[in-house]
């Protein structure tokens, strides 16, 4: 029996922790499986044009291939089955540099790998379009009807009459996500039916679209995705390699292994699309805003669309009588970009959070009154209530946290040796939604012991899904956590939503709380008795001797969800040092205060937190892809040449969590941190940078050059 | 990766010679560059003579001959080994922390001191097969030249290759005027100063160094100097650690008093090679050691940088690099 | 997630390994005997422990072990062969690879060791580090035939029986790590860095090089840099710097968690 204390709330170790730290995790390339033979994909060395001929006889005679399939091969696919980014080896037409050309299956990694350097393939190129600079002039209004412009009021009036005004461009690069675990499957076929073991964020979406690429029944496909190395949107919605692992194995007759290696990842997998976004404020000498524009151009692939919400952030944190939101697209020979950690929002608020620092510094205000200052009571892009709003205690909390009043309101007037000193602060924000969700409990007595099991299709990709899932069914369940087991990532399970959004939380969570709440009231009713005060699971079972006990549950959002705007929120504080010789910035000090509904595991919540800010922080100083765009290849491939960063970059992180319960959000109160963790962490530093040197840099990463 | 036979080598002299007979062949020691290249194609040997086990590792003072009182360095020694020795945090702990710069704690493990002086560039066109590189395939154009050269060098590069060398020890031993020892089929050591190994690419980018095929690097001599007291190694990068140079440099002061009686800069991430800022250097001898003095010096070598599209910021940076490097030097690491 | 096959342990063998190894029973009814119980069993068994109880221990010290799957790999099917006899996590083992193959592809693709991991297979990320005759090196730029007569130990091998290596434990109560994809190579990187904090090594981040060396207590800036070798995509590394600092200093770190 466990104490009437909740472990919700608590900080339990993660329950996969062990498995984690022995090695004992299988991730997807570590399923045991009988004989596999190991495939490797080729690709093309131009971004446009037709392949002539794909000469793999050399390839053939190396020992060990089993197999080469390409274009002239391959079984028929559906290439609308929702896969993304194409690639799928069914046509000759190349639409950027990198994509899949064709699989390589040898008996072993190393003959697979040879074998694959020795397809030679040649093309009729043509001029590939992978100048952004140039093709930005070019962009288009979206095809999405969510990215249509939005308009209130009259910005331009607004902005030709303002005293107090910014109008300035910021610039994102083209980032990657690079799970450090790379993409990659198992396939193993038995019979019609398939079992792929690859990472996935939304097991179930992995699953509808390989089988609807591969012709097949969803209950044909099986994906298995226990442990996820990461995938910050990568692992989403899924790529073409997932069906071409099973179309090789279905192929050799074989169980296969298809890893991409980390330069594959590159041209593989989506990315984050360099955005170009013009952002415009107005203010009256108080520092109420009168006008807000936000304008993004950016690129998306050459047959297919994708645009992280540049705007989001604008259209809801601050009040303002005028706005506009728009969007602007081109198509580009690359693969097409994808959601991101924090997508729209993480680059949205660099620009947004930058600018309103910079208006603020017009004004001669401290940049947090400037904010409250235009703190909007109700939703300015829909009118509706807040399920919550933050804001304003993230901001002063943190201020008191962090010690903001020694931050010198003007630039350079904060030095420490060779270095300058900056603080810098901006504020952020995520929606919050719960998704449809489908979980089964199981209850099992053995003698004086009742256990539980609890299955569902979730993911847990590092956010800590089983840790959440086991307190919340132990505190539903009235059972310790050790009689608790969670069983997900396996399509197998009844159908969840993907960890992906910040949904998976409260989707699941609801969810299991749901089915929790339901076995209980069904074991109630079942026992025909009347109960003054509301029995737990265990004694249930217990009084009603029963040994083994199943319900499910197909959860919903709350009706009443809709009727309120809901959102996480926070404030972030940064101080960094700039070495005043080259220009070499480290983050001493960031704190992240966030508002975030309830907290289900205060330390898989702060690490999802402070790794949302290492994220940011990469974004801000080090992280960018960078294309040649004479030929449209990345020529930051590795980990040597794209900069994420590492242990020494990272100063003391803090995180501050606000109390505060949202009854309206859902039954829990849970609205999700995995994305939030991100948004307005760049803009933070950016403007800690220009605290202490006097150089506003608006085009990111903020590397040593830009400061000289 | 091409297949290889894998040989371990008994002693060097078989080593030599099992390198000497086929010009396909390549000595292994640690390996970190070598099979990070083979794995993408670039370096294609058809057979590894593993030098691992042939000793050659130890650190020692030289006790005869014209760097006597100064130390030798095997050739197979590790990285972590060489910089965490006592006689050279001692005596030359310029080097020490120009390894330390380096890489990461693991790769220090592995890499061997000869090794590292052999890493080739990281350029990114000459690491993917699919892009034009005159260093990997002669011939084949300049990929960096008018494409993304940010990384790329300012001093020394030809229309043919702009490359820059990533080694920190190699920069480091620039400064400290080290010699090679190499040994060769016929059983000769030979020493090579540091200043002849290297290259500038010229029309034969292919070549790193003048170290011709069959000849292995027995072990690197550093002379014995006065630079203990005053020097540091500086590298700028795009984040703390584990991130090859923008710019780095080596500098050492032997002062007298206040005066400048000799001075030693090299610089990393700018040339084909360990770049020895000789005319800062000799503008510095018999000057006070005065910011403003490092400043002239370090204008007057920059001066003759020669950028590219998109790395003219290596200009400034060289010239404030070489003075914080300068400072630091003269204040023990402290600014 | 299906699990491995795993030969059943007669009554008489529980309670023989419940008696001598009562550390190791839940280990062994978990994921069956492997070789460490094995040869645990064998030192008992010159100890003479075993006699009480021959019956059951003459049938597991014969049974057959789990031998790592064959790889349906035919060494004569490789070009360019090497043997090579090497140990690891204290076990001899003798392998025909393809002289391509590396160290970390053959602890995962031949001995069932999947804890190292490949996060970019170029010596960039630090997944696959493990611990060569005591150093921290990257098994995926290490060749398998050039480790002849080595020692290699591994994430799988740190741990004693059911007891986690401090490490470990460190990791696990400071959250260092949320997906745990580069954890093994983190963990195994953080063992080894003790042992050079222990022989007095320095770092691109020590004050004074030139100062004598010591046995050095890592600061967090000195942990961090000697950690920068191992990515962390996920971005733990203030956790996994406490789990360090906590675990070399042998004083408990505190863990804080703020809410207003």
């Amino acid at each position: 029996m466990k104490d009437a204390n909740k472990v919700i709330g608590t900080p339990v170790n993660r329950i996969d922790g062990i498995a984690k730290v022995t090695g004992k995790a299988p991730y997807s390339m570590d399923h045991p499986v009988k004989n596999p033979a190991y495939a490797i994909l080729f690709k093309s060395t131009v971004a446009a044009g037709t392949i002539q001929a794909i000469d793999t006889a050399a390839a053939e005679k190396t020992q060990g291939v089993i197999a080469i399939i390409t274009h002239k091969n391959a079984p028929k696919l559906n290439v609308k089955g929702g896969l993304r980014g194409g690639s799928l080896l069914q046509s000759p037409e190349i639409e950027f540099f990198g994509q899949h050309i064709g699989i390589v299956v040898a008996e072993s990694f190393e003959q697979a790998r040879y074998a694959a350097r020795l397809v030679n393939v040649t093309y009729e190129a043509k001029e590939p379009k992978v100048d952004f600079d140039q093709l930005a002039k070019q962009a288009r209004v979206p095809k999405d009807k969510e990215k249509a412009d939005l308009k209130r009021g009259d910005v331009q009036t607004a902005l030709s009459q303002a005293t107090y005004k910014v109008e300035e461009v910021y610039e994102t690069p083209i980032e990657h996500h690079h799970p450090m675990e790379p993409h990659a499957t198992i396939a193993e076929w038995n019979g019609d039916r398939v079992t792929l073991y690859n990472s996935s964020q939304i097991v179930n979406g992995a699953q509808a679209a390989t089988a609807a690429t591969l012709n097949l029944k969803p209950e044909q496909v099986r994906i298995v995705s226990p442990y996820i190395g990461g995938g910050f949107g990568s692992k989403g919605g899924q790529w073409a390699n997932l069906a071409l692992a099973a179309v090789a194995a279905k192929h050799v007759n074989r169980p296969v292994k298809l890893a991409l290696t980390r330069q594959q990842m590159v041209n593989s997998v989506g990315l984050r699309q360099h955005n170009r976004q013009k952002v415009s404020l107005a203010a009256t000498a108080d520092g109420k805003l009168t006008a807000l524009a936000h304008e993004t151009t950016t690129h998306c692939a050459i047959n297919d669309e994708f645009i992280e919400p540049c705007g989001d952030c604008s259209k809801i944190m601050y009040d303002t009588p005028n706005s506009l939101i728009t969007y602007r697209v081109v198509p580009m020979n690359l693969i097409l970009p994808t959601y991101t950690r924090g997508p729209g929002k993480s680059t949205g608020s660099f620009a947004l959070e930058s600018a309103i620092d910079e208006l603020a510094y017009k004004l001669k205000m401290d940049p947090i009154a400037f904010r409250i200052k235009n703190e909007p009571e109700r939703d300015p892009s829909n009118g509706k209530s807040w399920s919550s709003r933050t804001t304003v205690q993230c901001l002063q909390e943190g201020a008191k946290a962090f010690g903001w009043e020694n931050r010198k309101p003007e630039p350079r007037q904060n030095e420490r040796g060779n270095y300058w000193i900056g603080y810098g602060v901006a504020a952020g924000t995520y929606p919050a939604h719960q998704r449809p969700t489908s979980a089964l409990v199981k209850l099992k007595r053995i003698e004086n012991r009742v256990m539980a099991t609890v299955e569902l299709a979730a993911a847990d990709l590092g956010t800590g899904t089983y840790t959440i899932l086991t307190q919340t069914a132990a505190d539903a369940l009235g059972l310790p956590v050790q009689d608790v087991k969670v069983k997900i990532g396996d399509s197998d399970l009844p159908p969840a939503a993907g960890a992906v959004g910040s949904v998976g939380a409260a989707s699941y969570a609801n969810a299991v709380n749901d089915a929790c709440q339901k076995i209980i009231q069904e074991l109630v009713d079942k026992s025909g008795k009347q109960f003054y005060v509301r029995p737990t699971a265990a004694q249930l079972m217990h009084s009603e001797k029963i040994t083994d006990y199943q319900t499910r549950v197909d959860s919903k959002p709350l009706a009443s969800s809709e009727e309120y705007s809901a959102h996480s929120f926070n404030a972030n504080f940064a101080e960094v040092a700039v070495n005043k010789s080259t220009g070499m910035i480290r983050v001493n000090r960031f704190l992240a205060v966030t508002g975030a509904g309830t907290i289900l595991n205060p330390k898989t919540a702060r690490s999802q937190i402070i790794g949302g800010n290492v994220w940011g922080i990469g974004m801000a100083l080090s992280e960018e892809s960078v294309l040649d765009p004479r030929w449209g290849n990345f020529v930051t491939r590795s980990f040597a040449d794209y900069h994420v960063p590492t242990n020494l970059d990272i100063g003391q992180l803090d995180a501050i969590f606000i109390n505060e319960k949202d009854d309206h959000v859902n039954t829990l109160g849970v609205k999700g941190i995995g994305e939030v963790g991100i948004v307005a962490v760049a803009a933070a530093v950016a403007n800690a940078v220009f605290n202490a040197t006097g150089k506003r840099v608006r085009e990111l990463p903020i590397t040593p050059d830009k400061l000289l | 990766m091409r297949p290889f036979a894998y040989t371990r080598a008994k002693d060097a002299a078989s080593a030599i010679k099992l390198l000497t007979e086929n010009p396909n062949a390549k000595f292994l020691a640690g390996g970190t560059n070598l099979l990070d290249l083979m794995k993408e194609d670039v370096e294609r040997p058809n057979a590894l003579i593993d030098i691992s086990g042939l000793g050659l590792s130890e650190i020692k003072t030289i006790t005869t001959g014209a760097n006597q009182g100064g130390i030798s360095l095997g050739g197979l020694g590790k990285n972590t080994e060489a910089a965490n020795h006592p006689l050279v945090r001692q005596q030359y702990p310029l080097l020490t922390q120009a390894i330390l710069a380096g890489a990461s704690g693991q790769i220090r493990n592995m890499a061997t001191n000869g090794g590292n002086l052999l890493q080739r560039t990281r350029c990114p066109y000459f690491y993917e097969v699919s892009m034009p590189c005159n260093k990997r395939v002669p011939g084949s154009g300049c990929g960096a030249r008018e494409g993304i050269n940010r990384m790329h060098a300012i001093f020394g590069w030809s229309e043919q290759c702009v490359a820059v060398f990533p080694s920190d020890l190699a920069v480091a031993l620039a400064a400290l005027d080290a010699v090679i020892t190499v040994r060769s089929a016929n059983g000769q050591q030979r020493s090579i100063p540091i200043a002849e190994f290297y290259r500038l690419p010229g029309d034969e980018p292919q070549k790193d160094t003048n170290l011709p095929h069959g000849e292995l690097i027995t072990a690197i001599e550093l002379p014995k100097n006065r630079f203990a007291e005053k020097s540091y190694y500086l590298k700028v990068r795009d984040r703390s650690s584990y991130a090859f140079a923008l710019v780095s440099v080596a500098a050492a002061l032997e002062t007298e008093g206040n005066t400048i009686k000799q001075a030693r800069i090299a610089l990393g991430g700018v040339a084909h090679k360990p770049w020895r800022a000789l005319k800062a250097e000799q503008m510095l001898v018999g000057k006070e050691a005065t910011e403003a003095n490092f400043k002239l010096a370090a204008s007057a070598e920059m001066a003759d940088a020669k950028p590219l599209a998109h790395n003219a910021f290596k200009v400034e940076l060289g010239n404030r690099s070489i003075v914080l490097a300068l400072q630091m030097a003269l204040n023990g690491g402290k600014v | 997630m299906d699990e491995n096959e795993l030969p059943e342990l007669t009554e008489d063998e529980k309670q023989l390994f419940a008696d001598l190894m009562p550390e190791d029973l839940t280990e062994i009814m978990d994921t069956g005997v492997n070789r460490r119980h094995f040869l645990k069993l064998l030192t008992l068994a010159g100890g003479g422990l075993l006699a009480a109880q021959s019956a059951a221990a003459e049938h597991v010290l014969t049974r057959p072990f789990q031998e790592p799957a064959p790889s349906g790999i035919d060494p004569a099917s490789l070009e360019n062969a090497v043997n090579v006899t090497f140990k690891v996590n204290g076990m001899a083992h003798k392998v025909t690879v393809d002289s391509r193959m590396t160290v970390l592809d053959t602890l995962r693709e031949r001995l069932n060791l999947t804890g190292s991991k490949k996060g970019c297979d170029h010596g960039q990320c630090g997944a696959c580090t493990v611990i060569v005759n005591g150093s921290r090196v990257l098994s995926c730029l290490t060749l398998a035939a050039s480790c002849e007569g080595k020692s290699v130990q591994t994430i799988e091998g740190l741990a004693q029986g059911n007891r986690l290596h401090p490490m470990q434990e460190a990791f696990l109560k400071h959250d260092g790590f949320q997906c745990g994809f580069c954890t093994p190579g983190q963990i195994c990187s953080a063992v080894a860095l003790l042992d050079e904090a222990k022989k007095g090594y320095a770092s691109y981040v020590t004050a004074n090089v030139r100062q004598s060396a010591g046995p050095v207590l890592l600061s967090r800036e000195e942990i961090r840099e000697r950690m920068s070798g191992n990515i962390c995509r996920c971005g733990a590394y203030p956790n996994i710097v406490d789990a360090i600092q906590e675990v070399q200093s042998g004083k408990p770190v505190e863990q804080v968690f703020r809410s207003v």
